[in-house]
C-alpha cells in the first residue's frame, strides 16, 4: 500500500499524515492517577507514570493510516536511572567533593583543575544523553508494527557536542546556529526506521538572519538608549541646571524598559529563530520518500509558550487560594497560635509542613504533565510529511535495542527532539 | 458487532485483516489465501488501547501485533490477557487498595530512614571516622592559628567542659565569620570572628560546649548517613520537589540536634561552674540581627508567650504566628527561644567563675593575630 501526500499542495488538518486525537480529560485522569501513585510511592513510580503518558500521547497520535504505539516500559526507566545514579552521579559527587576538600587544604590549583575536568565529563555526558535519548525513543515508537533505533552508541557524538560547541561560542558566538544544526544532522542522520535511515541536511544559513538580529539586538538597544539618556540628561541639565531633579524618573523608565527587552523583547526574537531553526531543520529530514516538515510559525511558538504560563498561573492560584483563605480565617481566630516552634516534636512539626507541602505540590506537580501534553501535541499537529511510503519494503529494524531506558537524559534534564 | 481483527506480523509493515480461529490454547489467524500460526494465547501479552482497539503483542516475536475491535467471542475474550492500566502489581491489587498499601510502605520507610542514622551511627568506628574528618578538613589550607598561650587558654576552657577532651579536635580558624562547625571526627572549629565579637571567654564557652555536645552526641554521623538516606529515597522525586522536601524533612531533625546540643551545652557549663547568662546574651545580639523588629519590649515580660496572658489584637497574633512559622524553616532554633533555655538554667546562689582569667582570654581572641604563619582569609570561599 502505497500512500502520497504533495508537498506544493498543503494537506488540510484532516489529510494532513499526521494528526493528534487526544483529549484533556483522558490525559488528565492519567496525570491525576499518576500524581497519586508517584506521592505514595515517594516518587519511585514516576517511571511507570511516564510509560503511561506516553502510551497515551502515543496511542492517539495518527501517522498517515496508522496510531503509534509506546512500547517502553517502566522497568526500563527504573533500571536506566539506577544505573545513571550509580555509574555517573556517585563517581561524579565523590570527585566533587575530593575537589572540594582540596581546595579546603589550600590546593586551590589542583582542586580547580578537578573541577574542571569534571565540567568537561558532564558537558561530554548530556551530549551522549542527548544522542541515546532520541534512540531509546525511537526503539521503542511502533508503527505498523515496525520500531526504529540506531546502531550508534552515541559516544562520538559526545565529542561532537563538545567541540562543535567551543567553536559556536569561540567565534563571539556567531556560529551556534552552525553547531546546533549541525549537531541536529549528526544525531538523526544515525538514526533509522525499520530499514531505513534518516536524512538529515538542514542548513544553518536559512536560520542566520534571525540569529544575527538576536545577536545584535540587544547591541542595537543598549547602544540607543544609552544614546537617548545622554541627550535626555543632557537636555534636562541644560534645562533646569539641575541634573539630578531630571534623572530619577528617566533612570526609571530606562531600567524598566530594559527588563522589558530582556525578558519579553529578546524572548520573542530568541523565539523568532528559534521557530525557523526548527522548520529548518525538520525541513531538512527525510526517510527514504517521506520528506518531513514542521509548519508552526513564531506566533504558535509563542501561544504555545503564552499556554504553559496560563498553566503555572493556573497551579498558582490554586496554591494560593487554599493557603490565603486558611490564613484569613486563623487570622480571625485571634487565639489561635502554631505549636511553638521550639517545644514541638519533630511528628508535630511533620504534621503542620506536610499538609502545607502537599498543597503545595499537587497542582504544581500538575503543570508538567499537562505542559508535556501540550507539546506533544504542538509537535505532531504542526508535524508534515510528504511523499510515500512502501509498507512492504517497510521491514523490521535490525538495530540493537538497549534493554535499559533514558536514564542519562533524565539526570541531564535535556529534551529528547 | 464481528470484530474486526488487524494484524502486523513484525516482519513487514503491511497491514492484514485477518479472522480468528481458536485451536485449543492456540489460534490461527487467517486472511482471504493465508494463514498465519498457530499462536498460542499464552504467549500474548496486552499493549494497550488505540481509540476503541485493544492491541495484543507476541512475548516472542518482535512487532508481532493483532488490534482487536469490537467484541470476541467469548471463549477468545477468556483467552486473551486481560488489561493492564496503571502496572502489574497495582491492576492486581487495585488503584485505591494499592495507594493505601504503598502509602504505609513508604511511611514506614521514612521513618525507619529518619531513626535508624541514631542508631547507625554510634556503630561507625571512631577511627574510620577520624580518617573521614581528616580528609574532609585536612590542615584547612594552614588557616588553623596557633599560639602557645592561646593554645593553652582553649584547652582550659574545653577541659572545664568536658572529661576526655582529649579525643576531640578543637582549632581555632582565621576566618572572619561569627560561627562555628563541628565536623566528623570529633573535630571543632572555631572561627575568628567568633572570637572577636564575643564580648568574654563564657559566650565563647557555651558556643564551644554546644559544638562539643554535637560530637558527643554523634549528630555528625547522624546527620551523613541521614542525608545519605533521604538522598536515596528522594531520588525518585522530580529534582526540585525531592530537594525540597528533602531539605524540610532533614530541617526538623536538624532543630532537635541542635536543641541536644543545647542541653548538653547547658549541661557543661553547670558541671564546669561556668554561668550560662553570658551565652544568653550571645544569642540575644544574634537576636537582633535576625529580627527586623526592634527587641526591647517583645523580649521582657510583656511577651505574651512567656507570662501566658491572652494576646487580644488579631495583628499581634499573626505575627507571633509569622515568628513561629520562620522558626519551623530555620535550621536552629531561635536565638530568642535559645536565650530563654540557657537564662532559665540559672541556678540561684550558685557560685559561678569566670572561664578563663583576662590575660588567657586575651590570648585566645588574639590567637590569630599573634599566629605569624596563618593563612589570611582572604581567598576562602566555604560554602556553609
Amino acid at each position: 500500500m502505497d500512500v502520497h501526500y504533495d508537498k506544493e499542495t498543503p494537506p488540510t488538518r484532516e489529510g494532513s499524515a499526521f494528526e493528534f486525537t487526544g483529549n484533556w480529560a483522558a490525559f488528565g485522569k492519567i496525570a491525576l492517577t499518576n500524581l497519586l501513585l508517584t506521592i505514595v510511592t515517594l516518587g519511585i513510580y514516576r517511571f511507570w507514570a511516564t510509560t503511561r503518558e506516553r502510551q497515551y500521547l502515543w496511542s492517539e497520535s495518527r501517522f498517515i493510516d496508522d496510531r503509534l504505539e509506546w512500547t517502553g516500559t517502566g522497568k526500563e526507566l527504573l533500571i536506566g536511572f539506577v544505573m545513571v545514579l550509580l555509574l555517573i552521579l556517585v563517581p561524579f559527587f565523590i570527585l566533587q567533593s575530593v575537589a572540594q576538600a582540596m581546595v579546603l587544604q589550600g590546593e586551590a590549583g589542583l582542586g580547580g583543575a578537578l573541577q574542571m575536568l569534571a565540567f568537561v565529563v558532564i558537558i561530554y555526558l548530556s551530549g551522549v544523553a542527548r544522542f541515546r535519548g532520541l534512540r531509546y525513543r525511537l526503539s521503542r515508537t511502533y508503527w505498523h508494527g515496525i520500531r526504529g533505533g540506531s546502531d550508534d552508541a552515541g559516544f562520538g557524538y559526545g565529542w561532537s557536542n563538545i567541540w562543535k560547541n567551543i567553536v559556536g561560542y569561540a567565534v563571539l558566538g556567531l556560529l551556534m546556529p552552525w553547531a546546533m544544526m549541525t549537531l541536529w544532522n549528526e544525531r538523526w542522520s544515525k538514526m533509522s526506521f525499520g530499514p531505513h535511515k534518516f536524512d538529515a541536511i538542514g542548513d544553518y544559513s536559512d536560520t542566520f538572519k534571525r540569529y544575527l538580529l538576536f545577536y545584535l539586538s540587544p547591541l542595537l538597544f543598549f547602544g540607543g538608549s544609552i544614546i537617548i539618556l545622554i541627550a535626555f540628561a543632557g537636555f534636562g541639565s541644560a534645562a533646569s541646571g539641575d541634573f539630578k531633579s531630571t534623572s530619577p524618573a528617566i533612570l526609571t523608565s530606562a531600567i524598566i524598559g530594559m527588563v522589558l527587552f530582556f525578558y519579553i523583547g529578546l524572548g520573542l526574537i530568541a523565539l523568532f529563530f528559534y521557530a525557523k531553526f526548527f522548520r529548518v531543520a525538520i525541513d531538512g529530514l527525510s526517510l527514504q520518500k517521506l520528506d518531513f516538515g514542521f509548519s508552526a510559525k513564531t506566533k504558535d511558538w509563542f501561544i504555545l509558550l503564552l499556554g504553559d504560563a496560563g498553566l503555572w498561573l493556573l497551579a498558582a492560584l490554586f496554591v494560593a487560594l487554599p493557603i490565603g483563605v486558611a490564613a484569613a480565617s486563623l487570622g480571625f481566630i485571634s487565639d489561635f497560635k502554631l505549636p511553638e516552634a521550639d517545644a514541638t516534636s519533630a511528628e508535630a512539626y511533620a504534621a503542620v509542613l506536610v499538609p502545607v507541602i502537599l498543597t503545595i505540590i499537587i497542582p504544581f506537580s500538575l503543570v508538567g504533565p499537562f505542559i508535556r501534553y501540550r507539546h506533544w501535541k504542538f509537535f505532531v499537529t504542526y508535524m508534515q510529511c510528504y511523499g510515500e511510503v512502501n509498507l512492504d519494503e517497510l521491514t523490521q529494524s535490525e538495530t540493537v535495542s538497549a534493554k535499559h531506558g533514558e536514564g542519562l537524559l533524565d539526570a541531564f534534564d535535556v529534551g529528547a527532539i | 458487532m464481528i470484530a474486526q481483527i488487524w494484524f502486523y506480523d513484525g516482519q513487514s509493515a503491511a497491514r492484514r485483516m485477518v479472522e480468528m480461529e481458536p485451536v485449543g490454547g492456540r489460534f490461527l489467524l487467517v486472511e482471504a489465501e493465508r494463514r498465519h500460526g498457530p499462536f498460542a494465547f499464552a504467549d500474548l501479552d496486552y499493549s494497550g488501547e488505540q481509540g476503541r482497539t485493544s492491541v495484543y503483542k507476541h512475548r516472542n516475536i518482535e512487532g508481532w501485533r493483532i488490534g482487536i475491535a469490537g467484541d470476541m467471542a467469548p471463549d477468545i475474550a477468556a483467552a486473551l490477557p486481560g488489561r493492564r492500566q496503571y502496572g502489574g502489581w497495582i491492576d492486581r491489587l487495585g488503584l485505591g487498595k494499592a495507594a493505601i498499601g504503598f502509602g504505609v510502605i513508604s511511611a514506614a520507610i521514612v521513618a525507619v530512614i529518619m531513626l535508624s542514622p541514631q542508631w547507625l551511627a554510634p556503630l561507625v568506628p571512631a577511627s574510620a571516622e577520624r580518617t573521614l574528618g581528616n580528609a574532609i578538613v585536612g590542615d584547612f589550607g594552614g588557616r588553623f592559628c596557633d599560639t602557645a598561650d592561646g593554645r593553652k587558654a582553649l584547652m582550659k576552657m574545653a577541659s572545664g567542659l568536658d572529661k576526655n577532651v582529649s579525643d576531640i579536635d578543637i582549632q581555632v580558624a582565621n576566618i572572619d565569620m561569627i560561627n562555628a562547625v563541628a565536623l566528623p571526627g570529633g573535630k571543632v572549629i572555631l572561627f575568628k570572628g567568633l572570637l572577636t565579637g564575643a564580648k568574654s571567654a563564657d559566650e565563647v564557652a557555651g558556643v564551644l560546649a554546644h559544638e562539643i555536645g554535637h560530637v558527643r552526641e554523634r549528630h555528625v554521623m547522624q546527620s551523613l548517613i541521614r542525608q545519605m538516606g533521604l538522598t536515596v529515597i528522594m531520588g525518585g522525586i522530580d529534582g526540585n520537589v525531592g530537594g525540597t522536601l528533602n531539605g524540610l524533612l532533614s530541617l526538623g531533625y536538624t532543630r532537635s540536634a541542635e536543641r541536644e546540643a543545647d542541653d548538653h551545652a547547658i549541661a557543661a557549663l553547670g558541671s564546669a561552674d561556668i554561668s550560662p547568662v553570658p551565652t544568653a546574651t550571645f544569642f540575644d545580639r544574634l537576636s537582633a540581627m535576625e529580627s527586623p523588629e526592634p527587641r526591647g519590649k517583645a523580649d521582657g515580660k510583656t511577651n505574651p508567650k512567656q507570662d501566658g496572658k491572652k494576646d487580644a489584637t488579631i495583628g499581634k497574633s499573626a505575627s507571633v504566628n509569622a515568628e513561629n512559622l520562620l522558626g519551623y524553616m530555620s535550621s536552629h532554633p531561635m536565638s530568642k527561644n535559645r536565650k530563654a533555655l540557657f537564662e532559665n538554667s540559672v541556678v540561684k546562689g550558685k557560685n559561678y567563675r569566670p572561664v578563663l582569667n583576662e590575660t588567657e582570654w586575651r590570648a585566645l581572641q588574639n590567637m590569630c593575630a599573634n599566629d605569624k604563619d596563618v593563612k589570611s582569609d582572604k581567598t576562602f570561599d566555604f560554602g556553609v
